[in-house]
């Protein structure tokens, strides 16, 4: 039995030896072909791409020249055409862009979306929404009739939230998949104003992580419209949800009047009273400062440090702080109101 | 007496060729499982991804822990490497750990530290913080005066100073590229918070080219000692790391580079400061919580490579680090033990646990023994010839087959060793480990079990030998 198993060890090591070498003289020759691709690439960025700043900055006339032949010309187009979006915020540029990919590089696009390899398929619809290839829209749609990764689902919502809003509204009801806050966030900040106050129309049907990136994505746009829908979430049943509209609130920044945020001082959250201390920073210190003092005096670290911080950042905070230092009990707050005035006084 | 020794030879014989052949199997698994994750990601665009978290919008606040001690000629670069990082919101933390050299002075020259009155949280207890500095020039980087008290208290003082809600530590000798901290971040911020804990691969930069503190080309080292570092180091990456990663396994992260959610972290107690293995302790005592808080969250392994570390050059330094390392492993199972095979922790307790005995952790004992068996048949005679040449050839698979299919689907997959001569070098190598390096990091290996058993620690502190040494385990 066991002059058996040697032999048959012995076979199994044959075996996979003659695997791994062949493996090895693949990767070798792949390696050359990667090489004579990197090559190709490289002398048409080389003689390409003067051409190309010409053409796209300096507006003059196109050139037969410029249309790559062949993939690794392509990839080279991919590098030009990547740095001049990611460097530049230029509107004619992306619309050079944009004309030249729906016309000459939309066919390589379409075929890569039915590469068997999901990595090509990732890569072909990352450059469809760079380069906004609007006429592969329809070919999207195809292309998610398929059995696609949720990642490419994704990519999918990110081009319809670019070239057809409406149907992004339509397809994010219908997910069955459920994507991070982050990724959310990713979708809705690319939005015009006009598709994304939708959110907040029927704010109370979305899942918990389009409501909170809905949230987030209005304070991170700081436009003045989106304040009411925040302040009408204040009042919501859910705490996460009104901390959320209290942090958007905050970085708007912007704080007409004082009395929906006074209820919250006294909340059981002190997340919440954190938040509020926050927003006291955009209002007058004469109206905010009783609230703020009995922050100051909060069981909550945070909320301490917090309202010793908004009340030093004011004018006349520094005054107050020391006036509170020597009329207060509460060792704690005395100590943190104590660390802002230094630290306020060593600032300047 | 005969009768004896043909029972123990016959006995241990099939003993070791069934050990060997589990491990085998257990590690061809893990190579499968490898192979498919990373097989998806051959050829994806990898700047796209990178670029989508570069904005403080999608991504969360981190805070960099740099423990130090007696760092004065690396701790200014450390901190310079931090500065270089791409990463929206970051808070750096320089941890003197009482530096008997001048890290201090250092410090505060360089970046034109000054003296803040800081409360801070004691979230976890800590040796006495002396002084909190502030940096005049970056206005987010803090340096910590704290009295010695080793690796492990440094870090637990940067996490208590820390503002953000996830921090990273960072070894004084980590060479970090400009994204790593955007790629093990990754995870974290695409799972919602699911994701607590993450590390990223490490590889050795011996032999690189690097400039102004990041490595510009990767090229193989010519000390073969390196270069039988760099195979363990992909072999342990593919035939471990990822496929434990895969299914919430992971038991060690590196400490070179790791971010861990603060909350998660404070909770289960910060860092042990009487343990060799702080990062592993930390990891297990993770999951412990998880467990006992019943809720869904994942540590994880990123496979991009984000951290680069000096291999030891030497003999003498190598077995210093992996008695170390050992030894580490084996006090922070003993010290979980209870956790093997214990339903309560799930496949943490029925695979990660017994894994990490059987293979990590004994492994070296029950392939040595192998080896002294092949020895000792030799002199017994014929009888003991096939089991003896049945466990080479076992041995061969193990480490010479594993070995040279690691390098090579890695060079496929992530195409780090570029050159055709330096492929084939670390090839040909392979078939030399079985009979020189595997051997002797086996001696260590079990030199590090002795050490434990007879309960010798002379390393307690932060000592480094200089900038071979690391605080990594593969």
């Amino acid at each position: 039995m066991i002059g058996l198993s040697v032999s048959f060890l012995l076979k199994v090591i044959v075996v996979l030896l003659v695997i791994l070498f062949l493996f090895t003289v693949y990767l070798l020759f792949q390696r050359r072909r990667e090489i004579r691709f990197a090559e190709t690439r490289d002398t048409f960025l080389q003689n390409y791409s003067l051409p190309w700043y010409n053409y796209l900055i300096n507006d003059e006339n196109f050139s037969i020249v410029l249309v790559p032949r062949g993939k690794a010309q392509v990839a080279a187009v991919e590098i030009i055409f990547s740095s001049y979006l990611k460097n530049i915020l230029d509107e004619k540029v992306e619309q050079k862009i944009k004309e030249f990919s729906n016309l000459y590089l939309k066919e390589f696009y379409e075929k890569d979306l039915s590469s068997r390899r999901w990595s090509i398929r990732m890569n072909a619809l990352y450059r469809i929404a760079d380069f906004k290839i609007d006429e592969l829209l329809n070919a999207c749609q195809q292309f998610e009739k398929s059995k696609i990764s949720e990642e490419e689902n994704f990519q999918l919502l990110k081009i319809y939230s670019l070239f057809q809003p409406e149907l992004f509204i339509e397809k994010i009801k219908e997910l069955t998949v459920h994507y991070s806050e982050s990724e959310y966030r990713r979708l809705f900040v690319l939005l015009e104003d006009d598709i994304f106050i939708r959110l907040f129309e029927d704010f109370d049907s979305w899942t918990k992580n389009i409501q909170f990136a809905a949230i987030d994505t209005a304070a991170v746009k700081r436009n003045m419209q989106y304040i009411d829908q925040l302040k009408q979430l204040l009042t919501h049943e859910v705490p996460e949800i009104q901390i959320r509209a209290l942090k958007g609130l905050y970085e708007i920044g912007v704080i007409d009047e004082i009395d929906p945020y006074v209820p919250f001082v006294t909340s059981d959250m002190w997340e919440v009273r954190l938040m509020v201390a926050k927003i006291f920073k955009h209002v007058p210190l004469n109206y905010s400062y009783t609230y703020l003092e009995q922050l100051l005096e909060d069981e909550n670290w945070w909320v301490r440090s917090q309202a010793a911080k908004t009340i030093a950042e004011n004018k006349e905070g520094i005054a107050k702080l020391q006036q509170f230092m020597e009329s207060s009990n509460d060792q704690y707050a005395i100590e943190m109101a104590q660390e802002s005035v230094v630290r306020k006084q060593g600032n300047k | 007496m005969k009768v004896f020794l043909d029972f123990c030879m016959w006995f241990f014989g099939g003993a070791i060729l069934f050990y060997m052949l589990f491990v085998i199997v257990s590690y061809c698994t893990m190579f499968v499982i490898a192979m498919l994750v990373m097989r998806k990601r051959y050829k994806l665009d990898p700047s796209e991804y990178d670029d989508a978290h570069i904005d403080a919008f999608y991504s969360k606040p981190v805070s960099l822990l740099v423990p130090a001690y007696n760092e004065e000629v690396g701790v200014v670069d450390t901190v310079y490497s931090l500065l270089n990082l791409r990463y929206p919101q970051t808070e750096i933390i320089i941890i003197n750990d009482g530096s008997t050299d001048t890290t201090l002075q250092t410090v505060i020259e360089h970046f034109r530290m000054k003296p803040v009155d800081k409360i801070v949280r004691t979230n976890i207890p800590t040796k006495e913080v002396r002084q909190i500095y502030e940096s005049e020039i970056y206005q987010n980087c803090i340096l910590v005066d704290k009295e010695n008290g080793g690796k492990a208290d440094a870090l637990n003082v940067g996490i208590n100073v820390s503002q953000y809600p996830y921090f990273c530590s960072i070894d004084g000798d980590s060479i970090l590229d400009e994204k790593s901290l955007l790629r093990v971040m990754k995870p974290i911020i695409l799972s919602d918070g699911e994701v607590i804990a993450a590390g990223g691969n490490i590889r050795i930069a011996n032999g690189a080219k690097m400039q102004l503190g990041s490595v510009t080309e990767s090229r193989l080292s010519n000390n073969y000692l390196v270069i039988m570092q760099v195979i363990e180091y992909v072999r342990a990456f593919l035939m471990g790391r990822i496929a434990l990663s895969k299914f919430n396994l992971v038991l060690i992260i590196s400490g070179a580079f790791s971010v861990f959610s603060k909350e998660w972290a404070v909770e289960a107690g910060g860092y042990s400061t009487n343990i060799i293995g702080e990062d592993m302790e930390l990891v297990v005592n993770i999951h412990r919580l998880i467990r006992k808080k019943k809720e869904k969250k994942r540590i994880e392994f990123v496979p991009d490579p984000v951290c680069w570390t000096e291999a030891p050059q030497t003999l003498g330094v190598l077995r210093n680090q992996r008695r170390r390392w050992h030894q580490g492993l084996f006090e922070s199972l003993w010290k979980h033990k209870t956790m093997t095979f214990n339903p309560k922790y799930g496949l943490i307790g029925f695979i990660a646990f017994p894994y990490f005995w059987l293979v990590e952790c004994l492994g070296p004992i029950v392939e040595l023994a192998g080896y002294i068996y092949i020895v000792v048949a030799f002199f017994l005679g014929k009888i003991y010839y096939e089991v003896a040449f049945m466990l080479l050839l076992l041995f061969v698979i193990y480490g010479v087959i594993f070995s040279i299919a690691s390098i090579l689907f890695e060079a496929w997959t992530l195409n780090n060793y570029p050159k055709k001569r330096e492929l084939l070098r670390m090839v040909l190598l392979s078939f030399t480990e079985i009979f020189w390096y595997r051997p002797l990091t086996l001696f260590w290996r079990c030199e590090g079990l002795i050490r434990f058993v007879l309960g010798k620690s002379d390393w307690g502190n932060m000592k480094r030998a200089g900038i071979a040494e690391k605080e990594e385990s593969v």
